[in-house]
């Protein structure tokens, strides 16, 4: 075999695996569009906010896809709709708005594809990511200390400080990614229907 | 292989600072993974020490970024730059572009490391880092690979085909799968669901078609070479080489079951998955024979020993993988640890002891320094095997067990949780064990450098015990 013979040969079979998957991906799930309701007059999935985006790399920076996936498997072949990760599915489509989009690598944790659901109050949010172990004893879940500030409280306690027992006269109070990193975990939930994956 | 020393000095210094960058960064990366799973192990751990840095969402993506892109990928550019001019009998010309090619990747990977450290990974599968990083990376391959290019093309008849061809698979693969990947993740081009299905391309591409190809360069190079024994059927391996090439790419979409990428994806990549027992096959049709009846130099030479590892883990890898890729098992088995068995068997079993043995077979041609007889040498093979062999096999059994309680609704998060606890206590011991290894082997390849010991061989032979010790080792240098 010659040697521009293999490069030819190799080239095409580069060329094949990428267009193959990323071509031929772009054309069925890359030209997907949001569907409008009629009810609501709202497109979904919702677009979101541009302090949820943010909160997307914090979220990343943070490795909590080291742990979750955002992906619900089903009905078949997967327990993930009995175990109330989401209303249904997860579909190309859901992942529309979402950028940079992950399935996450491992399920040490829950699936939070439809943590905005399942944890819908912000503050409980904001404890769980201060100290997983407050609500829940057993959490395997990391504390995150360091997305918080804390503050001499005055004679009042400011309005975002998180209800738990002060340490010095200090309050604990959210950052801006501490902020972001909450408002990307509500943004994730998929109870609203898609012609390819209804809601029951 | 035989041309004079004097002829490749211009690579020597580059190959020296790619193999010590990978040591190094190997050695780091050991010390990170087993805090990362003690991390895992004891989560108590994270309120007692809640440092963002050491915790395991930033560890996790560190290591294995630190074992892909430092200790294996630096080690391979390594030993390439030894052995391509030696095979191909033209010298590397430009010395001081590839030297500073070497240090321009070992820059990109120390920036990579503080990014990760500081700014935490991008979240995005192979792909850890930012765009500055992936730059550096593509601007040093351009000058390693066009300087392994040239030394390629102009010899393509005077050699071993196989090699050579592997070789070429992988040169173009790592450009095209990492270029691309950037562009269409960082530069907007890929919207939505398109963006998983181009991270797990670039996830097949970097280890099926970039590390893959280049182990086997090592394999089918360096075991006829110390065997003495020539492969047999180049039709078989055009054959095999073919399989490689054509299916490679496609692998990473078993990863996905169901989900955003489309059923005909997974289902490409269940086929293609499977379908590379081909190539396994025809390699190992071609490469076990080699082996044969050769136990007695497997256990004496250290090279030997560590490539036979490596072959024999290369099997084991894709069957490993090709069983994943059943339906039903990979339904069962997705979002599990048995990701990391798979990652323990390809990167430490099968490349990882490849590298060792061309570092083994190589470092004494391109430096003419030589190898001890030294006791690291036996605790560098047993730790790391014996090391990969528990974190592999305990990954895969507890990720199986997790799999099938993941599909238990009944069966609670922490339930699930503690279940994997007894097996990453294993893992963890083999973790240590394997950083052991690499401390053995560390100090055994600093120490030949600096020529630190009085009795030296060019090859590397194991010591035996007292009474077989061998008069016949014959010292090179001092």
């Amino acid at each position: 075999m010659k040697s521009t013979q293999s490069l030819v040969l190799v080239f095409l079979a580069l060329l094949f695996a990428w267009a193959g998957q990323v071509a031929l991906g772009f054309f069925q799930v890359g030209k997907l569009e949001p569907i409008l309701n009629e009810e609501t007059n709202y497109t979904v999935p919702p677009v979101p906010s541009g302090l949820a985006q943010t909160g997307s790399r914090v979220f990343a920076s943070q490795g909590c896809l080291e742990c979750h996936s955002l992906s619900v498997r089903g009905p078949t072949g997967s327990a993930d709709l009995a175990r109330g990760w989401g209303p249904r599915r997860t579909v190309p489509r859901d992942y529309l708005f979402r950028e940079p989009a992950w399935i996450g690598a491992s399920r040490i944790g829950p699936d939070l594809s439809n943590i905005g659901i399942r944890l819908a109050d912000a503050n409980e949010l904001m404890l769980h990511i201060w100290n997983p172990r407050l609500k829940k004893a057993s959490s395997t879940c990391p504390p995150h200390p360091w997305l918080f500030d804390l503050k001499v409280a005055g004679p009042t306690i400011e309005k975002d400080a998180l209800p738990v027992p002060s340490k010095e006269w200090k309050q604990v109070l959210p950052t801006y990614q501490a902020k972001a990193l909450v408002a990307y975990l509500q943004s994730l939930h998929s109870d609203y229907s898609l012609p390819e994956a209804p809601l029951k | 292989m035989n041309a004079p020393l004097s002829s490749f000095s211009k690579s020597s210094l580059a190959s020296l600072i790619l193999l010590i960058g990978s040591v190094s960064w190997a050695l780091l990366g050991a010390g990170l993974q087993v805090l990362a799973t003690l991390q895992l192990l004891v989560p108590s751990l994270a309120y007692l020490l809640p440092i963002p840095w050491i915790g395991y969402g930033h560890l996790a993506p560190l290591t294995t970024f630190l074992f892909t892109y430092g200790w294996i990928t630096s080690g391979f550019l390594g030993v390439l730059l030894i052995l391509i001019p030696r095979i191909s009998g033209i010298p590397f010309r430009y010395g001081k572009l590839l030297t500073s090619a070497a240090l321009l990747w070992q820059i990109a990977v120390l920036i990579g490391v503080a990014e990760i450290i500081w700014n935490g990974a991008t979240g995005l599968v192979s792909l850890p880092f930012s765009r500055s990083v992936t730059c550096l990376f593509l601007a040093s391959f351009l000058i390693l690979g066009t300087g392994l290019t040239r030394g390629l093309g102009r010899s393509w008849k005077s050699g071993p085909l196989l090699p050579r061809l592997y070789l070429l698979a992988a040169l173009l693969a790592l450009p095209l799968g990492l270029g691309t990947a950037e562009v269409l993740l960082r530069g907007g081009l890929a919207p939505g669901a398109l963006q998983i299905i181009a991270q797990l391309v670039w996830h097949s591409f970097l280890h099926h078609l970039w590390l893959t190809p280049l182990a086997l360069v090592l394999l089918f190079q360096l075991l006829p070479t110390l065997t003495g024994r020539p492969v047999g059927s180049l039709s078989l391996g055009l054959l095999a080489w073919g399989a490689t090439i054509g299916l490679g790419g496609w692998i990473g979409m078993s990863l996905a079951s169901e989900g955003p990428v489309p059923s005909w994806l997974q289902s490409a990549g269940v086929v293609a998955t499977i379908l590379l027992g081909v190539a396994v096959w025809g390699n190992g049709t071609l490469l076990k024979p080699l082996l044969d009846g050769k136990i007695e130099e497997c256990r004496r030479q250290v090279a030997l020993r560590f490539l036979a590892v490596s072959l024999w883990s290369y099997f084991v890898s894709y069957a490993w993988l090709a069983f994943l890729a059943i339906p039903g098992i990979r339904q069962a088995t997705t979002f599990t640890v048995v990701a990391q068995a798979t990652q323990s068997l390809l990167l430490f079993s099968f490349y990882g002891n490849a590298l060792a043995g061309a570092i083994y077979a190589l470092l004494p041609a391109s430096r003419t320094v030589g190898w001890p007889r030294h006791p690291a040498l036996t605790i560098h093979f047993w730790f790391s095997t014996l090391g990969i062999a528990s974190v592999a096999s305990c990954y895969a059994i507890a990720g199986i067990l997790q799999g099938l309680a993941l599909n238990d609704p009944g069966v609670p998060m922490s339930t699930i949780a503690s279940y994997l606890r007894p097996f990453l206590s294993i893992v963890l011991a083999g973790q240590i064990a394997w950083w052991i290894g690499q401390l053995a082997f560390s100090t055994l390849f600093f120490a030949t450098l600096l020529k630190l010991f009085n009795s030296v061989a060019p090859v590397a032979i194991f010591p035996l015990p007292r009474d077989e010790s061998a008069p016949s080792l014959n010292p090179a240098h001092h």
